[in-house]
């Protein structure tokens, strides 16, 4: 018995003393951003490029935008937040969660249709989809992804909506949507044209006029004691080398910054 | 969002008894038998039978998604013979939520068929009468507190379930969206109001379901007090 009070005892003293618990005791020059899932590919390189300018760490955190708006409502420690719809930080400032100034917008992203390059199957136009080769097709749940309510949009406005409703399986966001099109358990994948990989999928890019512009915005969020760094990093999205980075997977640029 | 739409609600309750029923076919058997076997291969299927507890559920619905989806052997023979689909099918949700829960109900049964007496048995057994008399006649009687709570604790295992039901049931509204993944989608959707009031329904009924189980343990044997 003795010896599993030590152990514990000392697990406890080991845990409690590691500096990963506790936030103030972070490398004072880390910042932590919460990321929509169709950054993995742009910020990852971004960050890293980041890193290695102003020797500032980067721990980029991936998820859906819906989530990680919840997560900074209730106080999550982010010091930036990244999402795919600028509705969402719209909703963080007005609860007084983002500090407003800081708000930029910084890429406009695309949306389309994938298949994979396992099958023969090929999308040229969006109608394809009601061939009977397409079984199932994967949309991230338009509910509350941007890229799912996007996709939604572009088959409402091509009258495809209703007869394709009875092919779709929900995804929690892009990344799921894609996961099932990797897994061969759908045919096709409405996805971000920032998340293809060309040796894996074939693309077909949806006409950008058929649905609501997929604005991305970036804040900084309230509360931060990185505010120096998370402004440097934002504007480091929206200048030279970040916005390379984000044309280089696919995001338009937004006009007038 | 007017009006809530209780589909939801009604499929996780649906998914969640077939779920029990499934589970309560299969595990009590094999809880029996684990509870009668004592060798290395008992131990080994007893500690296989945690995995789903061990597993995060969303890896556990990836596998599900792999081993019986619509590339997998399975899935294609299904699909190319009778075109039969399991993931993304209420059918696919009920699996989902059986493997989630049916350790629960193996662990719990388990040990209460260990604990009935064996002088009962072997009474019986002088007596003439064959094991399965014996089975359902004095063993499932005397340990049927403990498979009630088993019962209990894999339907609310069931019936929360939210990670292995969204890989593999693929979310479809008013087919096979669960309660849980509609209340995640709402919070998700930035309507705290909608899901807070699905949460309360849910929380009512299912402690109301739960209760009953509880009692159904009590009154089999008739009496108020363990």
């Amino acid at each position: 018995m003795k010896i599993f009070r030590l152990i514990f005892t000392l697990l406890l003293l080991y845990n409690t003393s590691g500096t990963n618990l506790h936030p103030e005791n972070r490398q004072s020059k880390d910042i932590t951003i919460a990321a929509a899932a169709d950054l993995v590919l742009a910020f990852s390189e971004i960050g890293k490029l980041f890193e290695k300018t102003y020797g500032i760490r980067t721990k980029i955190i991936y998820s859906s935008s819906g989530t990680a708006r919840e997560q900074i409502a209730n106080g999550a420690p982010f010091d930036i937040y990244a999402s795919a719809n600028i509705k969402f930080v719209d909703d963080l400032i007005k609860a007084g969660k983002i500090i407003p100034d800081t708000q930029e917008l910084y890429g406009i992203g695309r949306v389309g249709a994938a298949t994979s390059v396992k099958t023969k199957l090929r999308i040229s136009s969006l109608n394809d989809l009601l061939k009977s080769d397409y079984k199932k097709i994967a949309i991230a749940d338009p509910s509350h992804a941007p890229y799912g309510l996007a996709a939604k949009q572009t088959l409402e406005k091509l009258g495809l909506w209703d007869k394709l409703k009875d092919k779709m399986i929900y995804a929690k966001d892009i990344q799921h949507s894609l996961s099932l099109l990797n897994t061969g358990n759908v045919e096709a994948a409405f996805i971000s044209l920032s998340v293809v990989n060309t040796k894996k999928v074939n693309f077909y890019l949806a006409d950008d006029k058929l649905h609501a512009p997929l604005k991305q915005s970036i804040a900084v969020v309230k509360g931060t004691k990185k505010e120096m760094e998370a402004r440097k990093f934002i504007k480091f999205v929206n200048g030279t080398e970040g916005r390379k980075i984000m044309i280089k997977y696919g995001f338009i640029l937004p006009d007038g910054k | 969002m007017n009006g809530i739409n209780l589909f939801p609600l009604f499929l996780s309750f649906k998914v969640a008894s077939a779920s029990v029923a499934i589970a309560l076919i299969t595990g009590i058997p094999l809880a029996y038998f684990l509870s009668r076997n004592k060798n290395r291969l008992s131990y080994f299927i007893d500690s296989l039978m945690n995995l789903p507890i061990i597993f995060p559920p969303t890896v556990l619905g990836y596998y599900l998604l792999v081993l019986l989806g619509r590339q997998s052997h399975i899935g294609k023979f299904l699909e190319n013979n009778f075109d039969i689909m399991i993931v993304f099918t209420p059918l696919g949700a009920v699996l989902a939520s059986t493997i989630v829960s049916i350790p629960y109900l193996i662990k719990a049964a388990k040990v209460s068929f260990e604990e009935v007496d064996k002088d009962y048995i072997n009474a019986a057994r002088v007596m003439g009468k064959t094991e399965t008399v014996i089975f359902f006649t004095i063993i499932l009687p005397i340990a049927w507190r403990g498979v009630i709570s088993g019962v209990s604790m894999a339907f609310a295992r069931a019936l929360g379930d939210f990670g292995t039901t969204l890989m593999v049931a693929g979310s479809i509204p008013d087919e096979t969206l669960t309660m849980p993944i509609a209340i995640y989608n709402s919070l998700q959707a930035d309507d705290g109001k909608t899901a807070n009031i699905m949460v309360l329904i849910m929380t009512i009924i299912a402690l109301a379901t739960l209760f009953i189980i509880s009692r159904l343990s009590y009154k089999r044997k008739g009496e108020r007090n363990a």
